[in-house]
């Protein structure tokens, strides 16, 4: 018969399997690469701190912002805050003053792009959405929408777009003084209320 | 001229004098520079409406006699009497005046005065919420039960036997009897037979009651106004979106009707605004007032905000019409000129 002793049980000897080794070294590395993505993308928005934005609330609607940005396609692009929107039937930010009957028709929008999208809700409401890819940032509808409408028509600077220059081009010749930095962290300035109210 | 030493080329006037005019000349180049990067002016894209805020004199076939300010600021509404008396709605007052602008009497209320109208010498005086009945001494006779937290009183027509209130943020027209027992709802939207429902955009939504015995209702959203019977069947209606002279424009057109004798309908709009009579049918007939004649109103009701601004208006027995200028607080007497046809 066997006696149990009080000696203790010895470790097995330490050591990896290639599988083990490699297991954790990519979990290693993949660990290593989040937080360098993660150090970049803070350095980006702490290092610069502010990016370049439009308050709304002051923006006259010169149509500069679509000529003076440095890009070929300027940066500034009108956004839709729908809870603001009514929206109309007749929305003064996608037809012309006159137009020859509410509908699509190229002659009775004026977008000189066509950048706005009109879908059908129910009768008699309609949903009017951004094509950013076509907007030029001209502004010709929020004039439109501020100057009948509820104003849910207004432009912002797309930080997709954007390229943050150290002096922004249409900042220097914004009439009103409408661009200002904002900080990184909260790079919009969109509108909840209507007419700024 | 004292002779200078060796060493000096100018004297201190010379030297400063040489400074000055450097100096203006360097300010003169640097604001020549800044003018010339200035961008241009003119934009490309500019929304263009002028064409319509101005209007041909041709279609003005009305001309303002005379014209009172209102004793009170923010006026809302106004109200013509049996006894001719125009009564007008200015903050939380109701005032009084003759139709030459005399102001005979007034009393104000707790809460701001939205709508008022007039039959067998009570005032019916809306409220935000709620109805109230004054006699025109300004005693207060009857407050009528709210209806809901939702309502927003914005215009009154009273009949013999019933009272009809425009509430605009529930979208309805509601019928009373004159002591305020709800009767009926108009303009429920529903499908057989056919109501579209009424849009308002803006606290803008006036009933009245037309001469041929039917009621009026402005549905601005739809821009048209529609014809109802007293048990709110939809008879007709009429009215064209569009900033042409002949169009109701903007988000929500036309805000208030008045009715001449022969049932020809003066309409009131805001955002271009301007008071034009169409006939019975609707079609256009002639201008009022045009844009022009509000450049107050239209600036206010502009780029800042569309649901300021606005007209009111009613005509009395001769056919004059009274507009009421929301933003400017004064009252036009306008005739029709001696030459229009």
């Amino acid at each position: 018969m066997i006696q149990a002793t009080s000696m203790k049980p010895t470790p097995p000897p330490f050591h990896f399997s290639r599988r083990q080794f490699l297991r954790d070294g990519a979990r290693v590395a993949a660990m290593t690469g989040l937080g360098t993505l993660v150090g970049l993308t803070a350095a980006r928005t702490r290092g610069h701190g502010t990016v370049w934005q439009i308050d709304p609330q002051k923006c006259v609607r010169c149509g500069l912002c679509a000529t003076s940005c440095v890009l070929e396609q300027s940066a500034v692009k009108c956004v839709h805050a729908h809870a603001i929107c009514g929206y109309c039937q007749l929305c003064t930010g996608y037809f012309e003053p006159e137009p020859n009957d509410l509908n699509t028709g190229a002659e009775n929008q004026l977008c000189p792009t066509a950048a706005i999208r009109r879908s059908f809700v129910e009768d008699p409401y309609y949903e009017y959405t951004i094509d950013e890819g076509l907007c030029i940032g001209c502004a010709k509808c929020v004039e439109g929408c501020n100057r009948f409408g509820n104003g849910s028509l207004f432009l912002q600077i797309r930080h997709d777009r954007c390229v943050n220059c150290n002096q922004c081009a249409i900042s220097k010749v914004c009439p009103v003084d409408a661009f200002r930095r904002v900080p990184g962290s909260q790079p919009y300035l969109l509108k909840t209320t209507s007419h700024g109210s | 001229m004292s002779e200078l030493s060796r060493n000096r080329l100018f004297s201190r006037r010379g030297f400063m004098r040489r400074a000055a005019g450097t100096a203006a000349a360097g300010a003169t180049l640097v604001s020549l520079r800044a003018l010339a990067a200035r961008p241009e002016a003119t934009n490309p894209w500019a929304y263009d409406d002028t064409i319509y805020r101005r209007t041909d004199p041709k279609l003005v076939k009305y001309e303002e006699k005379a014209r009172f300010s209102v004793a009170h600021s923010s006026p809302r509404c106004i109200c013509l009497t049996k006894d001719e008396r125009l009564v007008v709605g200015a903050g939380r007052f109701v005032c009084d005046y003759t139709l030459d602008g005399k102001l005979l009497s007034e009393f104000s209320l707790a809460d701001e005065v939205r709508c008022i109208a007039e039959r067998d010498d009570l005032l019916y005086v809306g409220l935000r919420e709620h109805i109230e009945v004054y006699e025109r001494s300004g005693k207060r006779k009857e407050v009528w039960d709210t209806p809901g937290s939702k309502s927003y009183f914005t215009a009154l027509a009273v009949s013999e036997k019933d009272l009809f209130a425009a509430d605009a943020g529930n979208r309805v027209v509601l019928r009373y009897d004159r002591f305020g027992k709800l009767k009926g709802r108009i303009g429920d939207r529903r499908k057989e037979p056919p109501i579209p429902g009424f849009i308002v955009p803006s606290p803008f939504f006036d009933v009245a009651l037309a001469p041929d015995g039917l009621l009026r209702v402005t549905n601005a959203g739809w821009h048209s106004v529609e014809a109802y019977t007293f048990d709110g069947d939809l008879e007709f209606a009429w009215g064209k979106p569009g900033a042409a002279i002949e169009n109701f424009c903007g988000c929500c057109n036309p805000i208030k009707l008045a009715f001449l004798t022969d049932g020809r309908v003066v309409t009131f709009e805001k955002g271009i605004p301007r008071v034009k009579i169409h006939g019975p049918d609707g079609k256009f007939e002639s201008v009022v007032a045009g844009a022009e004649s509000f450049p107050e109103n239209a600036k206010v009701c502009g780029p800042n905000d569309c649901t300021l601004g606005g007209l009111s208006g009613v005509v009395d027995s001769k056919g004059q019409i009274y507009i009421l200028d929301l933003v400017a607080a004064n009252v036009r007497r306008m005739t029709r000129k001696p030459t229009a046809t």
